[in-house]
């Protein structure tokens, strides 16, 4: 009852803006194709223009294998790519260390990260479900999408889900990030070696029941525990509101200046092994109701 | 530390003895104060000796004892909303007087001018103290009319709240787990019924509520910031009594007794909400099975064995219970058991015994016992304790106490289970255990009409006891998580893990000034041992209470206050200004990501540092007439200097309020019709605004450049209530009354923010945006219905 008087608004905040910082947005994967890397420049908080993307920097992964691997500024798509000499070759391989170098204005910003292994998706099943109530999103009646995997044995294995209908990614926004620390939610308990428990599991549902006919799909990325945290902050200060909001606290990076009285960098460099599973959902493979 | 302790009471009786001696040609006059409408003992009603020009007051279970030296006295006993009752006594001999006292006929009827001093506020040596009787409570306009005693004592000067629905209270720049709330001396852990939007005592139950805010007695310890003292009626004496009430959100019904021809009495109350109850036909079949409700008991009885014997038994028990098959709920249970003893006239023995016991628990797949995918989350805190306190009425001019208390704590962070696909991995953290002991000794001391004194000390001694494990912990960047180095060490049974002990000092003194004012300082040294994990802006009732540790020490507070008291017009007004400062150690803060809940390695998410809080409180009451109320106004900041946070420089705490002001005015209009009023205005709380934002795979994030905590502030926070009462002509079923409460909450509909905080835009996470939360963002209106036979 308490809902129908609490509210939400959008109000005019007047806030001071910090000196422009360079920011790497930059993910690399097993997966084969092009990589990339984007730079770009912080700005004010409320400024909702485009982001002032760098160009003119000198931007190359390595690993710890002696290969180099450079990227180059794309100008129509305003992000740096590696580009493979074939469509079927990986720039990332699962044990490898990958260091990311870039050199602007005289100033080099270095981040390490690693690739761990991922386990394989051993089903994506799907049931029948329908709310009590209509749900804000989606269909009352429709389909519950939920995929099996279970969590290396030995504690601090980190993973990123990530959740895809009709080939898209599907509640890609920070409030909906779905990250797994071994087989359940924090490192504080152990649940190493489990199946993924039943929320992580049922995670790829977002923003809605899924209809007959719609794609599932899931991606499961190993990250490393530095990267989990990233997230798992990137996830609270996205939503940090209401009676039981924490204390905002700063993003944390992986980006350092290789001088350490050098200027900051923020973002991240991210690295991944991904398992995949697709499904089209057919009325008559389903589940039943429970 | 044996030592310590038998050299502390050796010293203390060897003082009895000796001063036993000297007061052989006195004589002693001591007994019960009670209200003669339900013979419910009286606290703290002013015995004044007419002769003399000096007094006593009653203690919580309405005992005085004053010794003088033979002659003619004339015994004033006045207390505020009670009709004056002077007694003449022919001491020669040490006798007894059992006194009862009726309540002031009608607010209607003109002030008497009194001979008299009632000014209690400035003749005491208490400071930094607040009463508000519960007759006050009822009257202040309430939300959702729920007469509610925690929110009532928000209006206190030196007294906030972090927000709207925010559960609990702080004090001078305190957290809300540096309250010790008592429930007739058993702590509460925690006091709020649905988050935090009401308490979780029952008004018809209440009888006294007592906050201090410094200048602590040496018989309190183990919270730094107040105590708030919430006594239990006793039940009626003199005849059957039937209370009750239908409000917007409980129903309550208490019910009182004699037995034993008025030598015992017992009551009986309880509320339920009953939204649920309301709801139900409504839900469809898949939410029938939900539940939604909080429900109290409250049961005390007395027994009065002789002049010299009385007994008190007293249980609370109450519960918060939400969800359907996901289930979760917490309650409070307590039980106190207390034995008050006349040994001689003059020394009086309470001897109480209690335990209490917090519990929350979540729950998936109540309805499914064999579920494959199942989480189960029990946590509890039990205390149990026995704890005498004595008090020596020497002379009328010092009044000695001295007592301890033993309490020894069992908290289980989490028992808990996962299960996962039919893979059951039980993931519990070990219980934890603890102990707490302390003595104390201190004497209200008299030296001259205008000069009293109150001394004290207090001895805590902590012991963080075993089986349990325990971690080191390795830094590896300032202000970040710590990381365990395994595999720790593990204690057995019967070991000692880690002790503290803390001497307590307390202090006051009044310097009385002219007729009615008087000049009053204190000082405090309190320590904690028992602390609150909680991160969250408020606090929630999954927090976990954690004993200390090794790492863990125990909070310290010093506090010193300096006061003004005076009263006007023949005590129709009394005002207080204070100031006060208070340096506050081992403070706990939070690594950013904490994860404080079923982490065993929890230490390792902890930040320690310092607090200081300092504040101007100004205050004006008025007690007698057709309009009583008061006007508060509160100067106040509190910050603290947490390791890495903040650059490692002072930031203002969450709950930090510059400037509170609050306005209380209740108006008897006619006979039948009271109106009353408030009106709250205070600054708002502290927030932390990003300076700048960058993207990363297309979300917006946010960033404060200078690493900054709390460096902006939420818009002022300003609200109006309004509340009649209006009591029935027609006596109920030919006896009883009955009345009806119409009052409004957030009256000119301001849509206060609780919160202010910046967030992605939900349909493009590139687009950033500033929001205002809001608990409650509209004009309420309730209507109550109370009845008495």
């Amino acid at each position: 009852m308490f809902l129908l008087v609490s509210c939400e608004d959008a109000i005019d905040l007047d806030t001071e803006t910090g000196p422009r910082l360079l920011v790497v947005d930059g993910w690399i994967t097993n997966q084969p194709g092009p990589q990339t890397i984007g730079l770009t420049w912080s700005k004010g908080y409320f400024d909702n223009g485009p982001s002032s993307p760098i160009f003119d920097a000198e931007v190359v992964v390595s690993d710890d294998a002696g290969n180099t691997y450079p990227f180059t500024f794309v100008r129509n798509k305003l992000y740096y790519q590696w580009t493979p000499p074939t469509d079927t070759t990986r720039l990332g391989r699962i044990g490898r260390t990958y260091t990311l170098r870039i050199r602007h204005e005289g100033e080099e910003y270095l981040a390490t990260n690693r690739i761990k292994p991922v386990p394989a998706i051993d089903s994506l099943v799907y049931r029948e479900e329908r709310f009590p109530i209509q749900p804000q999103e989606g269909p009352q009646e429709g389909y519950l999408a939920e995929f099996f995997a279970r969590d290396f044995p030995g504690v601090g294995d980190t993973y990123w889900i990530k959740p895809f209908k009709n080939g898209k990614p599907n509640g890609n926004d920070p409030g909906n990030i779905s990250l797994a620390f071994d087989g359940a939610f924090s490192p504080g308990s152990p649940s190493d070696g489990l199946i993924f428990i039943l929320p992580l599991r049922q995670s790829i549902t977002v923003n809605g029941l899924f209809e007959a006919g719609d794609k599932v799909g899931v991606e499961l990325h190993s990250i490393t525990p530095e990267t989990y945290y990233f997230l798992v902050q990137v996830q609270r200060e996205s939503a940090n509101g209401g009676i039981f909001a924490v204390p905002p606290a700063n993003i944390p990076t992986n980006i350092r200046n290789a001088n350490p009285n050098g200027k900051q960098a923020l973002g991240f460099f991210g690295a991944s092994a991904v398992s995949k599973a697709e499904t089209t959902i057919d009325p008559q493979k389903a589940g039943p109701r429970e | 530390m044996k030592k310590i302790l038998s050299v502390f009471c050796l010293s203390l009786l060897s003082y009895l003895g000796a001063t036993a001696a000297w007061a052989q040609e006195k004589y002693t006059v001591s007994g019960y104060v009670k209200d003669r409408a339900n013979g419910e003992g009286l606290i703290g009603v002013s015995v004044y000796v007419r002769e003399l020009g000096t007094g006593v007051t009653t203690n919580p279970y309405g005992f005085y004892s004053l010794t003088l030296p033979a002659g003619q006295y004339a015994l004033v006993f006045s207390y505020i909303g009670y009709e004056k009752t002077t007694k003449s006594v022919s001491l020669n001999a040490d006798q007894r007087l059992e006194v009862e006292m009726s309540t002031e006929s009608t607010q209607l009827q003109e002030v008497v001018i009194s001979t008299e001093k009632e000014d209690e506020n400035v003749r005491s040596l208490e400071m930094s103290v607040n009463k508000i009787d519960i007759k006050t409570i009822r009257q202040i306009p309430a939300l959702l009319g729920e007469v509610d005693v925690i929110r009532s004592i928000q209006l206190l000067p030196g007294v906030t709240t972090v927000g709207e629905g925010a559960s609990g209270f702080n004090v001078r720049g305190g957290d809300v787990s540096q309250n010790l709330v008592l429930l007739d001396e058993a702590p509460v852990y925690n006091s709020s019924h649905l988050f935090g939007f009401f308490s979780v005592f029952n008004p018809d139950a209440v009888k006294d509520v007592k906050l201090i805010k410094g200048g602590i007695p040496a018989q309190y310890g183990g919270r730094i910031s107040s105590i708030l003292d919430v006594r239990m009626k006793e039940g009626n004496t003199k005849k059957r009594e039937i209370n009750g009430g239908i409000g917007t959100i409980f129903s309550r019904l208490t019910y009182e007794q004699p037995f034993a021809a008025g030598k015992g009495s017992f009551i009986v109350a309880a509320r339920r909400s009953y939204i649920d109850v309301l709801a139900k036909p409504f839900l469809n079949k898949d939410l029938r099975g939900s539940r939604f409700n909080f429900y109290d008991l409250t049961a005390k009885v007395n027994y009065r064995l002789d002049d010299k014997n009385t007994f008190f038994a007293s249980g609370y028990f109450g519960r918060d219970v939400f969800g359907a098959d996901f289930g979760f709920g917490w309650g409070n249970g307590t039980a106190t058991a207390r034995w008050n003893h006349v040994f001689s006239n003059k020394l009086f023995m309470n001897l109480t015994t209690y335990y209490s016991n917090y519990d929350y628990s979540l729950e998936s797949d109540r309805n499914d016992p064999d579920a494959k995918d199942k989480f189960e989350w029990k946590s509890k805190i039990i205390s149990k304790s026995i704890k005498p306190d004595f008090t020596y009425y020497l002379t009328p001019n010092n009044q000695l106490s001295f007592g301890g208390q033993y309490i020894h704590y069992d908290t289980r962070p989490g028992r808990a289970i996962a299960i996962s696909s039919g893979e059951r991995r039980d993931i519990s953290l070990d219980p934890r255990y603890g102990d707490e002991s302390a003595l104390y000794v201190g004497n209200e001391q008299k030296i001259s009409e205008r000069l009293s004194l109150q001394y004290g000390l207090r001895y805590s001694f902590y012991r963080y006891l075993g089986p349990g494990q325990t971690y080191e912990y390795e830094e590896v960047q300032r202000g970040e998580r710590k990381f365990p180095v395994l595999p720790g060490t593990t204690y057995e049974k019967g070991d000692v893990i880690t002790q503290y002990g803390n001497w307590e000092p307390r202090f006051s003194i009044n310097v009385g000034v002219g007729s009615s004012a008087s000049i009053k300082a204190s000082y405090n040294r309190i320590a904690q041992y028992m602390h609150l994990l909680s991160n969250t802006a408020a606090s929630s009732p999954l927090d976990v209470w954690t004993l200390s540790t090794g790492l863990i020490k125990p909070e310290i507070a010093d506090q010193v206050a300096l006061g003004w008291f005076q009263n006007f017009r023949d005590n129709t007004y009394e005002a207080s200004v204070e100031v006060y400062y208070k340096d506050l150690q081992n403070q706990i803060d939070y690594v950013r990501n904490s994860d404080l809940l079923l982490n065993r390695y929890v230490e390792g998410d902890l930040l320690f540092g310092e607090g200081r809080a300092y504040g101007a409180e100004f205050f004006v009451r008025k007690n007698k007439g057709r309009l009583t109320g008061w006007l508060s106004y509160t100067l106040a900041r509190t910050e603290r200097l947490i390791e890495g946070v903040n650059n490692d420089d002072w930031f203002p705490a969450r709950f930090d309020k510059p400037h509170n002001f609050t306005a209380v005015g209740i108006y008897g209009l006619r006979e039948r019709l009271t109106l009353s009023s408030t009106f709250t205005f205070a600054s708002g709380t502290p927030a932390t605004f990003p300076t700048n934002r960058f993207e990363f795979n297309g979300w917006a994030l946010p960033y404060n450049v200078y690493n900054a905590r709390n460096n902006n502030r939420i818009p002022p926070y300003h609200r109006l209530d309004l509340a009649v009462t209006l009591k029935s002509k027609k006596k109920l079923f030919k006896v009883g009354e009955s009345e009806w409460v119409f009052s409004v909450y957030n009256a000119y509909n301001r849509r206060n923010p609780y919160s202010v905080y910046v967030r992605q835009n939900e349909d493009n996470s590139l687009i950033t945006e500033a929001v205002r939360f809001s608990v409650i963002g509209s004009v309420i209106p309730a209507v109550t219905y109370n009845f008495k036979f």
